[in-house]
């Protein structure tokens, strides 16, 4: 099976004053093309971090990360603008849409810095807007959307420069069960139409839409065994804490 | 990125922040005026100035005094005369300093001028006048060029020709303090008396009495000329005689001043130049000018560098402003990177930014520069008196680059401030300005 995005130990190292805290610490990890990948772990255990690296939003303490065949760690700073402009698409948490500019100008933002001119701009942000069910809302301002139609509009922005990936930090978190429920369907159906998608998350609905899910702890890739037993393992631990107290 | 978009997405950008940029751009527009307003005020006095000693000096002129230099002295002077010493050392101008002089190229007339030794005060019935007496040895002292008020420049013995201010300064020596000042004579083509006064060794007042027709009055031009009055030189010097008591002989004595004429303005320097080799003091127009031009080039320097002290205070502001808009847009700049601007395009959309704020700042400082010195102009040109010779009375004078200058400047300026700020907001490491709170 052809490996599409090949990361080879990875480590991400931060050092906080005298600390140091290792959010990645020696990741390996295939993903293969036209994937639905989620990545689920607690709060700290390095799953934003990950998705950052494999975006090129930032870059590895070591180890490397092969992209259709390009290390990132290779690249210059050019070359990896140029990267995230043509083969990333990112969705956030909190949306990141311009305050300032309507829905179909959020859209097309990305394409500003792709040398495209105003009128293919106005044509792809409609076309997607309509994709993501927003034609209707292309002049509005973000404040005057809700939470859902923002991740929608922000949906849609990263798909302008037509990416091989999708990276999705968080994508529901703001958002209320169902409009959380609409955003998984439409990654579904982005996933369907040939995208790579990679999508780190608490909400384990999204595991439903996944063809793979990888578990995080303390920077490690574990197995569902291990961290559903961490989980347990806390849940526990507290529990006793508590049962402690009151006795 | 193409420049159209970005030139669209610094415009966008300055839009949604109106009222931020007008107020950082206050401080530009104030900078870029007074630096225009400054400017073109020492650029309007340089003009006014040299424009008026134009008018008043003629530029083929050259003004030759006794030498005083070191220089080997080529005549035997020391001896004592009527009056006084010539001091050693001093190289008095002769008769044959007038030959010396007229022989150099390019030189069309040599002619001396003589003050008189003593008192001499000019009558019109009771009123009195103290003219700077002045004997010239021409027939027409047309070849100064002095304009007239009335009369002729032709001058012929017991005649005299009086300057604009001359005419108007006779007084009433017995006038009691808190009496009008007499009207004044018209006294052209009238027969005054000029009064010499000298004393004798036992401290005996003597007076003499001689007739002198007003045959013209020079214009006013707030030069050396409104106060002189020109009579004949061979008279001037009789008179001088009969105040010293003894003969002059300009041989011996020396005159205190030649006029030199030059053939064509632009000999007049070297002409000054080879008079001042022979040993004398010459001083021409040309050499004022010049000395003039370069004191307010000085000016317009001192004069832009007080504007550009506004200037930097507003450099500093939009420092701060674009130092505020990078914090603020921190997650933007972010999201600019994650979506695929490169270092160069963040820093091109700032760098636009300050570029624009100077630019905008600098369109208002051209406008309220330029307005004012207009204004001022229209000011001076109502309240300053006119120049008879036609001479520029303006207060400013603002060159057509000036205002280009200065808006280039300001746009500069905005540049050099926005890179600091612009540099931070190009280097940030995309997920640091994403996680930015």
């Amino acid at each position: 099976m052809t490996i599409f995005i090949q990361i080879r130990d990875l480590r991400k190292t931060y050092v906080m004053g005298k600390s140091t805290v290792h959010a990645l610490d020696g990741i390996d990890l295939d993903i293969i093309p036209g994937s639905f990948t989620v990545v689920m772990g607690p709060s700290g255990s390095g799953k934003s971090t990950l998705l950052h690296l494999i975006g090129g939003l930032d870059r590895p303490t070591s180890g490397s990360i092969v992209v259709d065949g390009e290390p990132l760690e290779k690249m210059d700073e050019n070359q990896l603008a140029e990267y995230r402009r043509k083969m990333v698409g990112f969705i956030f948490q909190s949306f990141n849409l311009v305050a300032t500019m309507n829905a179909a100008e959020n859209v097309g933002f990305p394409m500003r810095f792709a040398r495209t001119t105003n009128r293919e701009r106005r044509t792809r942000s409609m076309e997607l807007l309509k994709r993501v069910g927003l034609d209707d809302r292309a002049l509005h301002k973000p404040t005057e959307l809700s939470g859902g139609q923002q991740q929608r509009v922000a949906i849609a922005r990263s798909l302008v420069n037509q990416p091989k990936i999708i990276l999705a930090d968080e994508p529901t978190g703001n958002l209320d069960t169902a409009s959380g429920y609409g955003i998984m369907q439409l990654l579904s159906v982005l996933h369907k139409a040939g995208h790579t998608v990679i999508v780190v998350t608490h909400d384990p609905r999204m595991q439903h839409f996944s063809t793979h899910i990888i578990y995080l702890l303390d920077g490690r890739i574990v197995s569902e065994a291990e961290y559903q037993a961490a989980s347990t393992f806390d849940f526990a631990e507290t529990s006793e804490g508590e049962t402690t107290h009151e006795s | 990125m193409r420049f159209i978009d970005l030139l669209r997405l610094i415009l966008d950008n300055l839009g949604r922040r109106k009222g931020r940029v007008m107020l950082t751009a206050i401080g530009v527009v104030i900078g870029t005026a007074s630096v225009i307003l400054l400017i073109s005020l020492a650029i309007g006095l340089q003009k006014s100035a040299t424009s008026n000693l134009w008018g008043i000096s003629d530029l083929r002129r050259v003004d030759v005094y006794p030498g005083y230099s070191e220089a080997p002295v080529m005549m035997e002077v020391g001896r004592s005369s009527g009056k006084g010493d010539v001091p050693p050392g001093m190289k008095i101008l002769t008769p044959q300093t007038i030959e010396d002089i007229k022989a150099l190229p390019g030189v069309t007339l040599v002619t001396p001028k003589q003050g008189i030794y003593g008192q001499a005060v000019l009558k019109s019935g009771r009123l009195e006048n103290y003219p700077w007496i002045q004997g010239v040895d021409l027939d027409d002292i047309g070849v100064f060029e002095y304009p007239m008020q009335g009369g002729v420049t032709t001058l012929e013995r017991g005649q005299a020709i009086i300057g604009g201010w001359v005419a108007q300064q006779f007084y009433d020596p017995k006038q009691r303090p808190g009496q009008d000042p007499p009207a004044q004579p018209d006294v052209l083509g009238q027969t005054l008396r000029l009064v010499l006064t000298k004393w004798t060794q036992d401290g005996v007042m003597i007076n003499k009495t001689v007739n002198i027709k007003i045959v013209g009055i020079m214009s006013q031009a707030q030069a050396e000329q409104d106060s002189v009055m020109f009579v004949r030189l061979d008279e001037l010097t009789a008179w001088n005689e009969w105040m010293m008591g003894s003969r002059i002989n300009y041989n011996r004595d020396g005159y205190n001043q030649l006029v030199v004429r030059a053939e064509d303005p632009d000999q007049a320097t070297e002409i000054a130049d080879a008079i001042t080799n022979m040993g004398y003091q010459a001083s021409t127009s040309q050499s004022v000018v010049q000395g003039i031009n370069s004191f307010f080039i000085v000016l317009q320097v001192v004069f832009g560098g007080i504007g550009a002290i506004s200037l930097l205070v507003a450099a500093i502001g939009i420092a701060n402003t674009m130092a505020m808009a990078i914090l603020e847009r921190t997650r933007e700049i972010g999201l600019m990177k994650a979506v695929g601007a490169t270092n160069k395009d963040v820093l091109s959309i700032f760098l636009g930014e300050a570029a624009g704020i100077g630019f905008i700042g600098g369109i208002g400082g051209v406008i309220i520069g330029w307005g004012g010195s207009l204004l001022l102009n229209m000011v001076a040109s109502t309240f300053m008196p006119s120049n008879p010779y036609g001479g520029t009375q303006l207060a400013t004078s603002t060159p057509g680059w000036l205002p280009l200058f200065a808006l280039v400047f300001a746009t500069l300026v905005g540049i050099i401030s926005g890179l600091y700020p612009s540099l931070r907001a190009a280097t940030l490491v995309p997920v640091n300005a994403l996680k930015y709170e």
